[in-house]
């Protein structure tokens, strides 16, 4: 007969508080396969688990049962409990007294300690028909896909290609190098972003490990950990990189003009360019919205200059296929269009631009060689405004929170104003100044004392036109009075926001993103570069606003999760999968039509014992199969079982309440 | 032929009996007929919302109520504080039916909230349902060579989760019936800044520096005449207007029109019914730059000089 013990956790206050749990002990033990019931404050610690093994042995229990919080959260850690008492590890079983119960029911503490008890039972009845089970090994492709080419996936790429793992490295524009190709001058150390920066694209593109794909969209993953298959969609880009040497004559002739993306629209470039004069790969694509040639089928101007003759008009997009057993998302971040501060004259007045287009015209490669001008009449401004928190911490019209970088790179402008104009003068309407980081704070106190920066604490409430300036109204909480600051220019630092295609890549890849399109991380503290898919990892700001060390950071990080998991030549698996009976399967395939992951092939059996007449019936791919049950439910033959979610374990579960 | 439920207020018949007049003439020539709410009461503005919640809520809701016996799906309102009173408390009580129901047990004899009836601004009104290019259609006497500074004040436009018309910061929806007149509506940053409101009484001096600020914002932007459609921003920019002189020692002298005026100018009806003499600011100066057309050309500003791309040939 079964012997079950039954393990329930207080969770510190986060169950305690709300379910009673000597009552739900009690209640339990009256179960007759109960032989042993404790209750303990934190069944997840070592002396929790000691608990667990010492039980175990001392009452020969069959089956345990741990009644605590999720499963995702623990049930790795009570399966180890299990292992380490010398137990089959699959015959565990969690009720969820905390997300299910406790946290959910706070207001009635009777009730949430009734529902303790029915998870409780489910648990214990369910645990009765559980069966040995073993891992499975499936083989391992080691082979990383990253998606985005910004600093998140570069340093993600060249780490993992360092440990001579190959990166497949996509990247949706026709460069490498995102928004770090657009910055000036670094904080806190005014380093070139540049010169620390291309460096690294080239090592990319040099990297005998790594297969660099520009100007592409990942289309499709099929799979799981281990054994991705991705579609990429080759964008056409009308350009043979093969046989074009990037000479540049191209776009020398091309008569095109359009908004130049790269300098955030200030100027223009052609319609067959590179996005900038560094680019990895240097090669130029045609813009097909702009392109006369491909739009109206009048030019052809760059396929008469192109002397090895790589311009093909023809060119269709094009869908490669890769097999990967990790994927890196490093999509990177989006600026906030700040239009609907109405109340600053955004949109109606020239001399607002963003911090981006400022960091645009100060750096040495911009539209304006580095000196910053008003788009109005070409001057150079003197005094400048910079707002702070333009879309962040704004609930009104913005976005809830920090962007967290924003302090810091106002504060980098004021300097390179300081620099490049040494008669200006700026002035600063900020909330805070979060200044959280290695050398930060140090760095807005010397930037404030060099640059003689005006600090003003407090929001703006209006801008408005007088003659050629732009009069700034705020309050200055500090003397508790509004003020009014004349500008020839004004800066706002807009917040950071989720790349907005993110939504539709989770949905592709199936993870999971927050409110505001930022991908989920597993765990917040303890799993923050993981997604809860297994084999798929998050870098840089498309997780979360963060700024360049800590990006690189988090992109160093996934690379050690990717190699971790690639370090043996197989990888194991939970046995929760589905097998089918022949002997029951009438070969119908509506479970090959429902399974999410492919795992579901056909197969020809003998009718019978020596049949040389054969029937189709399903087979399964148990290295695909991720145990969901969509098939279980389908089959109308109840031939298929789902190891560790048996008929006799549900029925079981059921009965029980 | 139109009709709209109309909610005069208090002002229409006293301190802006010009703004209850031309519209009734504009209205008439747009072939809109006005019925009166039978038996209205006053809105509660200013001093109900402050003191009393119940009441802030009950006396639009019983003019709200009376509103429904008549056909009309749409409330047409003049003044811009009754109608801030009558359309929030629309919204409070169509989000909130418990509320609704608490603060009818105020609203007896006159019979049950339903809310059937939407509260509109007049500006509201023409922009919407008459709609700018009708009363493009309308003009007879084109306004050509009168700027205006179209001033929204604080309550026609907000809150926009309230009001759900124009924006909250610039609006444009009276600019564009101005243009529409032939008139050029100037760049006008303190289009919804506030005129000091009825501070004009307890607190004078609030109301000479707000309001002085909106008149030298408004003749910066070049503007012959001020156009409004609330009676207290227009006895506050009027009225107080030699005191705000007095005070900065500036000669403004921009008549505040209210925009029906204005319409009704246009329509062609005759100037002696426009009740112009009602006016602080004499208004001929402004009227005499209808017809003069100055021909100054819009200022060429320059773009900034972009550097070609360095481009390497190998």
């Amino acid at each position: 007969m079964a012997r079950v013990g039954v393990f329930v956790c207080f969770c510190g206050a986060n169950i305690a508080d709300y379910v009673d749990v000597p009552q739900v002990v009690e209640e339990v033990k009256r179960i007759k396969e109960v032989k042993y019931a404790v209750e303990y404050k934190y069944m997840c610690s070592d002396p929790g688990q000691g608990l667990i093994r010492d039980a175990i042995v001392q009452n020969k229990l069959t089956s345990i049962v741990v009644a605590a919080c999720s499963p995702r959260m623990h049930e790795k850690t009570f399966r180890k409990a299990l292992s380490d008492a010398g137990m089959n590890p699959y015959l565990l079983e969690v009720a969820n007294i905390r997300e299910h119960s406790s946290w959910v029911h706070q207001k009635d503490k009777k009730a949430a300690t009734e529902k303790a008890m029915d998870l409780c039972r489910m648990a214990v009845a369910k645990s009765i028909a559980n069966e040995q089970l073993h891992e499975i090994s499936v083989p391992v492709t080691k082979r990383a896909l990253v998606i985005g080419g910004g600093i998140a996936g570069i340093q993600a790429a060249l780490d993992i290609a360092d440990a001579r793992i190959p990166v497949v490295l996509v990247e949706k524009s026709p460069s490498i190098g995102g928004k770090m190709a657009q910055l000036d001058e670094t904080f806190p150390t005014l380093d070139c972003a540049q010169c620390i920066l291309t460096p690294k694209m080239v090592d990319v593109a040099s990297h005998p490990y790594i297969e660099l794909i520009p100007y592409a969209e990942v289309l499709e993953l099929q799979g799981f950990v281990g054994n991705y298959k991705v579609k990429i969609k080759k964008k056409a880009s009308y350009v043979n990189f093969k046989t074009c040497t990037g000479c540049g004559a191209c776009w020398q002739k091309c008569p095109v003009k359009v908004p130049n993306e790269y300098n955030m629209g200030i100027d223009k470039r052609k319609a067959i360019y590179t996005p900038f004069p560094q680019a990895v790969p240097n090669k130029p694509v045609i813009d097909a919205e702009h392109c006369t040639m491909l739009t109206k089928g009048k030019c052809g101007i760059c396929k008469k200059v192109c002397l090895p003759g790589a311009i093909d008009y023809e060119m269709q997009d094009e869908i490669i296929e890769r097999e990967v057993g990790a994927v890196v998302v490093a999509t990177g971040y989006d600026m906030w269009d700040p239009t609907p501060y109405e109340e600053y004259g955004v949109g109606r007045f020239k001399d607002i631009i963003t911090s981006l287009e400022f960091e645009r015209m100060v750096s040495a490669n911009g539209p304006t060689n580095g000196v910053p001008q008003r788009p109005s009449d070409g001057k150079v401004p003197k005094n400048v405004v910079f707002i702070k928190c333009v879309g962040s911490r704004d609930e009104a019209k913005g976005i809830e929170y920090c962007s967290k970088i924003c302090c810091m790179y106002t504060t980098k402008h004021t300097i390179l104003l300081h620099h490049k104009v040494h008669d200006s003068h700026a002035y600063v309407f900020y909330m805070d100044i979060r200044a959280a980081g290695k050398g930060y704070e140090e760095f807005v106190k010397k930037a404030q004392v060099d640059t003689g920066t005006t600090y003003l604490r407090g929001r703006v409430s209006k801008i408005y036109k007088k003659g050629d300036k732009l009069m700034v109204r705020g309050e200055d909480a500090q003397i508790g009075q509004v003020v009014e600051v004349e500008a020839d220019l004004v800066v706002l630092a807009t917040a950071v926001s989720a790349p907005k295609d993110n939504p539709e890549l989770a949905r592709l890849l199936g993870i999971s993103y927050d409110k505001y399109g930022y991908l989920s991380e597993a765990h917040p503290k303890l799993r923050p570069v993981e997604t809860a898919k297994a084999g798929i990892f998050l870098a840089g700001c498309t997780q979360a606003p963060k700024d360049i060390p800590e990006t690189v950071s988090q992109a160093s990080a996934c690379a050690a999760k990717v190699c971790g998991l690639f370090a043996g030549d197989t990888m194991k698996k939970d046995p929760m999968v589905s097998t089918i009976n022949n002997e029951y399967c009438s070969g119908c395939q509506n479970c090959v039509k429902v399974c999410p992951y492919g795992a579901i092939v056909t197969d020809e059996v003998p009718i019978g014992h020596g049949s040389k007449e054969l029937r189709t019936v399903a087979k399964i791919n148990e290295g695909v199969c991720q145990g969901c049950g969509s098939c279980v439910a389908i089959c109308r033959s109840m031939a298929i079982n789902l190891a560790g979610f048996t008929d006799p374990q549900i029925i079981n579960e059921i009965v029980s309440i | 032929m139109k009709k709209l439920t109309y909610f005069p207020g208090c002002s229409a018949h006293g301190t802006s009996e010009e703004f209850d007049s031309t519209l009734k003439l504009v209205l008439k020539t747009l072939d809109v007929v006005l019925e009166d709410i039978p038996d209205w009461n006053c809105c509660g503005a200013t001093s109900a919302h402050v003191m009393t919640e119940n009441l802030a809520y009950a006396l639009p809701m019983r003019n709200l109520v009376l509103a429904e016996k008549l056909e009309n799906t749409t409330m047409g309102i003049a003044c811009a504080s009754c109608y801030q009173r009558m359309k929030v408390t629309k919204v409070h009580m169509d989000e909130n039916p418990e509320l609704a129901k608490r603060i009818n047990t105020t609203v007896v004899e006159e019979g049950t909230y339903q809310g059937k009836v939407d509260v509109k601004s007049m500006l509201q009104y023409f922009y919407e349902d008459i709609g700018v290019e009708t009363i493009r259609e309308k003009v007879t006497k084109s306004l050509a060579g009168l700027k205006v500074a179209c001033y929204y004040g604080c309550l026609l436009t907000r809150p926009k989760n309230i009001t759900n018309f124009d924006s909250p910061e610039y609006p444009v929806s009276m600019d564009q019936i101005c243009e529409a007149l032939g008139a050029t509506a100037t760049e006008f940053d303190y289009k919804t800044e506030c005129c000091g409101a009825s501070f004009s009484i307890s607190n004078t001096e609030v109301v000479l520096n707000l309001s002085g600020q909106i008149l030298a914002m408004a003749k910066e932007s070049g503007a012959h005449a001020i156009v409004v459609a609330c009676p207290l921003c227009q006895s506050n920019l009027d009225m107080r207007q030699p005191d705000i002189e007095k005070q900065q020692g500036i000669k403004y002298d921009i008549p505040v029109f209210y925009i029906t005026q204005l319409m009704a100018l246009a329509f062609g009806n005759p100037i002696d019914q426009l009740k112009f003499p009602k006016h602080i600011v004499p208004v001929e100066g402004a009227l005499a730059n209808i017809g003069k057309v100055s021909p100054v050309p819009e200022k060429v500003k320059k773009p900034i000089k972009a550097v070609e791309a360095e481009s390497e040939v190998k």
